[in-house]
């Protein structure tokens, strides 16, 4: 049975490979028809799943049993995609109500995918509010997976601490096991733990193929996910990638790795599950991932080979050598490689691969001189050589291996070291070292010891790369976990550390852009989020934060020209409703601004900070009761959301309830304990409360933390103005007019203290400034305070002005009142002349 | 007797609305009108759009009842009119009364001589403060030559905005205040 399967399985893999989902999916149908094995039941709920419907998958996958781990996760993801929670977590755990599974079940029983098990069922326990076991889970993905991002920023999200430095180290036992996921980088898989130590037995192994096994093995390596094979690609001739790999010049192979950089970011997320396998086997030769000693080459571009490599999970041979080999190999085979990249080609691969090594002399001509002649050489060993280097031991090839597993138990180990060895850097490394291998490589197919040398080196260079890419997690993971404490200084200094060629890049712009916003410094903030959309015009995520950005610096026509872009290029995403319904409410639409926010809620209801907007826009259309049911759903979604806490303290506030409205305001401090613009409302609060010295506290408390928040030092001004301290109040305006010239408020609190103070001319002289800033204000209180000013007082001649001039005002309230301050003076001067 | 000049056209209310300080609050009421023919009714008298109207269609005086929810401040009432087009139909006298219900409204009358654009009522009370109430009732007692029925194209009520974010000040002027005035 199996052996009819093979054929339609690579066919279908490897349309699913090429994104071409109606075929893999027609294919999968029919086999599934022909064969009800669970593995055709898993192969067809993949081909739907990757073309984008789950519910077809889910469907599908609850119709029929489903034992195999493998269909359980995938039938699990789809339940959470399709907001399935309590089922989801059902499959996984066995139920919410009946006895549970401990995670330890779980892990046994998902083996190698237990990882991205565990962090499925974090999200569901996360989504479910409990958040205590959600930790755990993430935690326990973490430790067996380091690689795994996505778990890391959600335990940051709910308010653990983890510990970057911790999380992001390879332990021996994940080097040497392989364990699950980062198939590209675990030089062994985890039968396989003593393997590392004993390149020799991998050799005596491999030596002990025969080629039915070697077949077997080719089959079983360009069943494993992709990366090892792009990344061979990068260097060889990779007929479908490029060709003008291998060459003793590095600047080639740089440019080729770019190339494929491009295609291997295609790749990864489309492969889906295969690719998760983590970033693993990295460049050895970018200073990220560290140098290897192998090849004096400059790092980047090759890192980017690396990269591509690993992203695509194909093993990339060992590093020198194996490339070499592999290049040799690649040409020959090809169309193989195309199998290989996607990574689960079956039965299809070995024939073609047959069949091109006889076409393999043409084929190598493009590369390099120095591998020709070695390539030619032993065509047939060839074969045996690429799939012990192919094989892969990718976790995402589960199913392939598990099969082969069974045919071949002693051997998978073997060749999941070999393959995991050959990974390293693909470097065009050392021609003679490649030539060496290759002449090894014959050597042991002819039955002789082979050295273990290199695979040795491959490994240890391997582990240099995971190495280097552990360090730079864990700075992102150190300046991520810093701006979830909102400690934004310090996550600031901590990204802009990184090395520049991941600094300018979209993410960690837009983290520090987000940290700029958190620390309200809009204006740099603005300038790194116009960076982010220079680098990466398609990223979405962090631009609703941009909007607010250029919301608050009230800049309508960058606003609007985001919200066209955004709306245009993903209607489907939330952050670009948001971004819609803040460039309206800039516009004073607030209708429409309400419609858009709702849009983005609808798009995904899971998006907090869509409800937050949704709030203040229902606060400005003075529908308190929709902007408290608003809030409180954004703090439902996300408990962490200050925002939303700091919405419902103002709508207490405005509602007089000025208890309610500290204590909210102190819990959004809690949370974001920087926020001068925090502290500054808790300062009014406690002053409505009467309780003026611990606002005058809070208030330094909140100049000291951001000298240059403006809004700070007046009102510590009214309320010290309030307290009759007029001499300090003074002062702290006269401060403040040098720091902000134009702003009538200032010179209106500046005129009610002279008015205390009894000096009516300079009273009058600021609030007729106050007039003049703000000319379309119609600030009745501003004309109020005039007004009142001057109704006792009957000697001046003055007087007999002002009610005139405010009764013009009132009745042309339209009208600046610029005109009508000009009118003020004109007639005090014409008074003095009729003195 | 000399002609009584013609009523000049007020600004469009919308460029009122962008400055922020007053907000267009019809849709927290109840509309109702004393009569109307179909598909001339509210809605038309609501719908942004110029060219539809409200047409009534029994004895004056003609009234268009504004009832709030609460007890709402009110600054200001703009009404579109127009007589080139609407001619005999053009309202010439309108009382506009406020108060809690049908019962207790207080009146302010206004005249109009060939209106033909926006006509901004502001509503303020003694102390020209904007007045706080539950209805407004708009009563068209007479039209232009002596037609019985009468055309309404728009009608919009504002309310002031109280720019308080926090504090009881008045709006800050400067982007530099009002970055640091609120979270969002």
């Amino acid at each position: 049975m199996t052996v009819l399967q093979e054929p339609v399985q690579a066919a279908v893999w490897h349309a699913l490979n090429h994104y071409a989902y109606r075929d893999a999916v027609f294919l999968a149908e029919r086999l599934y028809a022909e064969v009800h094995s669970e593995e055709a039941l898993f192969l067809l709920a993949t081909c739907y799943y990757r073309s984008g419907k789950a519910y077809k998958a889910y469907r599908l996958l609850k119709g029929h049993s489903c034992t195999t781990p493998q269909c359980k996760y995938l039938l699990a993801k789809c339940c959470v995609e399709l907001s399935k929670l309590a089922e989801g977590e059902q499959i996984l755990t066995g139920g919410v109500l009946n006895k549970q599974k401990s995670q330890e079940d779980i892990v046994t029983e998902f083996g190698d995918s237990a990882c991205f098990t565990l962090s499925l069922l974090g999200q569901i326990y996360c989504k479910t509010d409990r958040l205590a076991k959600g930790s755990e889970c993430y935690q326990k993905s973490l430790s067996m997976n380091p690689f795994l991002w996505s778990p890391f920023e959600s335990l940051c999200q709910i308010g653990d601490r983890p510990d970057p430095e911790q999380i992001f180290r390879l332990t021996s036992l994940q080097c040497f096991s392989g364990g699950s996921g980062a198939p590209s980088l675990l030089p062994i898989s985890p039968a396989h733990t003593p393997s590392h130590n004993m390149p020799h037995r991998q050799v005596d192994t491999v030596l002990m193929e025969t080629p039915q096994d070697t077949l077997e093995l080719n089959r079983l390596n360009l069943e494993s996910s992709n990366s090892k094979y792009s990344s061979l690609n990068t260097d060889s001739a990779m007929s479908y990638i490029d060709s003008s790999v291998i060459s003793p010049d590095t600047v080639g192979t740089l440019g080729t790795g770019g190339t494929l950089l491009s295609k291997q970011v295609h790749n990864k997320p489309k492969s889906g599950r295969s690719l998760l396998g983590g970033p693993a086997a990295l460049s050895p030769l970018t200073p990220s991932f560290g140098i290897l000693p192998l090849e004096p080459s400059p790092g980047e571009p090759l890192y980017l080979q690396n990269y591509s490599h690993s992203g695509s999970g194909m093993e990339p041979p060992p590093p020198g050598v194996p490339p070499k080999k592999s290049v040799a190999r690649i040409s020959q085979v090809g169309t193989k490689s195309v199998f290989a990249q996607s990574g689960n080609s079956r039965e299809v691969i070995p024939i073609p691969f047959n069949q091109t090594q006889t076409t393999a002399p043409p084929q190598t001509s493009t590369t390099p001189q120095v591998l020709s002649p070695t390539i030619a050489a032993p065509p047939n060993v060839q074969p045996r050589r690429s799939s012990r280097l192919f094989t892969s031991a990718s976790s995402t090839a589960k199913e392939n291996s598990k099969k082969l597993k069974m045919k071949f138990p002693t051997k998978i180990p073997n060749r999941k070291t070999k393959s995991k060895t050959g990974k390293g850097g693909i470097t065009p490394s050392n021609l003679n070292e490649s030539i060496e291998i290759l002449k090894l490589d014959s050597s042991m197919t002819e039955g002789k010891v082979n050295m273990g040398t290199p695979q040795f080196q491959a490994f240890s260079l391997q582990k240099a790369a995971a190495d280097g890419l552990m360090s730079l997690m864990r700075d992102i993971g150190r300046g991520y976990l810093a701006l979830s404490s909102y400690n934004c200084k310090e996550a600031i200094s901590i990204l802009s550390q990184l090395p520049s060629h991941h600094y300018n890049t979209g993410w960690v712009l837009g983290q520090i852009g987000r940290a700029h916003f958190e620390l309200a410094e809009y204006m740099q903030a603005e300038r790194i989020f116009s960076e982010v959309r220079r680098i990466e015009s398609y990223r979405v995520e962090g631009m609703e934060i941009y909007s607010t950005t250029l919301w608050h610096l009230q800049k309508d026509v960058a606003l609007s020209a985001l919200s066209k872009d955004l709306t245009d290029m993903d209607k489907n995403s939330p952050e670009a409703w948001c971004v819609a319904g803040n460039c309206f409410s800039l516009q004073r639409e607030h209708d429409i601004a309400i419609k858009f926010f709702q849009r983005a809620i609808q798009v995904n209801p899971g998006f907090a900070y869509a409800y937050t907007l949704l709030g203040h826009e229902f606060v400005l259309t003075e529908e308190l009761e929709k902007a408290l049911a608003c809030f409180r759903n954004a703090i439902r979604v996300n408990t962490r959301h200050y925002n939303a806490w700091y919405g419902l303290g103002m709508i207490y506030y405005k509602q007089e309830k000025f208890n309610l409205a500290e204590i909210h305001f102190k819990k959004a401090l809690s949370i974001n304990p920087q926020s001068s613009v925090l502290l500054c409302h808790i300062g009014v609060v406690q002053h409505a409360l009467k309780k003026s010295d611990h606002a005058l506290e809070t208030l330094n408390r909140a100049i000291n933390i951001d000298p240059k928040n403006p809004l700070c030092k007046f009102h510590r001004a009214s309320i010290l103005f309030a307290n009759e301290k007029y001499k300090a109040a003074l002062q702290e305006l006269e401060e403040l007019k040098q720091i902000v010239p134009k702003e009538s408020l200032v010179y209106f609190l500046i005129g009610k203290v002279y008015k205390k103070l009894g000096q009516t001319h300079l009273a009058l002289m600021n609030f007729s400034w106050a007039m003049d800033l703000d000319p379309k204000g119609a600030n009745n209180q501003i004309k109020e305070a005039i007004d009142k000013r001057y109704l006792p007082d009957d000697e001046e001649p003055v007087t007999e002005d002002y009610p005139y001039d405010s009764a013009a005002e009132v009745e042309e309230s339209q009208e600046s009142s610029m005109t009508d301050a000009d009118d003020t003076q004109l007639h005090t001067a014409e008074s003095d002349e009729v003195l | 007797m000399a002609t009584p000049s013609k009523t000049p056209p007020g600004s469009d209310p919308k460029q009122l609305e962008r400055t922020g300080t007053v907000r267009e609050i019809g849709s927290q009421a109840v509309w109702s009108l004393s009569s109307c023919k179909p598909g001339f009714g509210v809605d038309q008298l609501r719908d942004d759009n110029l060219e539809t109207y409200w047409q009534s269609d029994g004895s004056q005086p003609h009234l268009v009842n504004i009832q709030f929810r609460r007890k709402t401040t009110v600054k200001m009432l703009c009404m579109y009119a127009d007589y080139k087009s609407d001619e005999s139909y053009t309202p010439s006298k309108i009382s506009v009364r406020v108060g809690n219900n049908f019962h207790n409204l207080q009146e302010i009358r206004l005249e109009m001589v060939e209106p033909s654009g926006w006509i901004h009522i502001p509503l303020l009370d003694t102390v020209n403060n904007p007045i706080r109430t539950f209805m407004i009732q708009i009563a068209v007692l007479a039209n232009h030559q002596n037609g019985r029925d009468t055309h309404m194209r728009q009608i919009k009520v504002y309310t002031p905005v109280e720019e308080s974010s926090i504090g009881k000040f008045p709006r800050c002027t400067t982007v530099d205040f009002m970055m640091y005035r609120t979270i969002r």
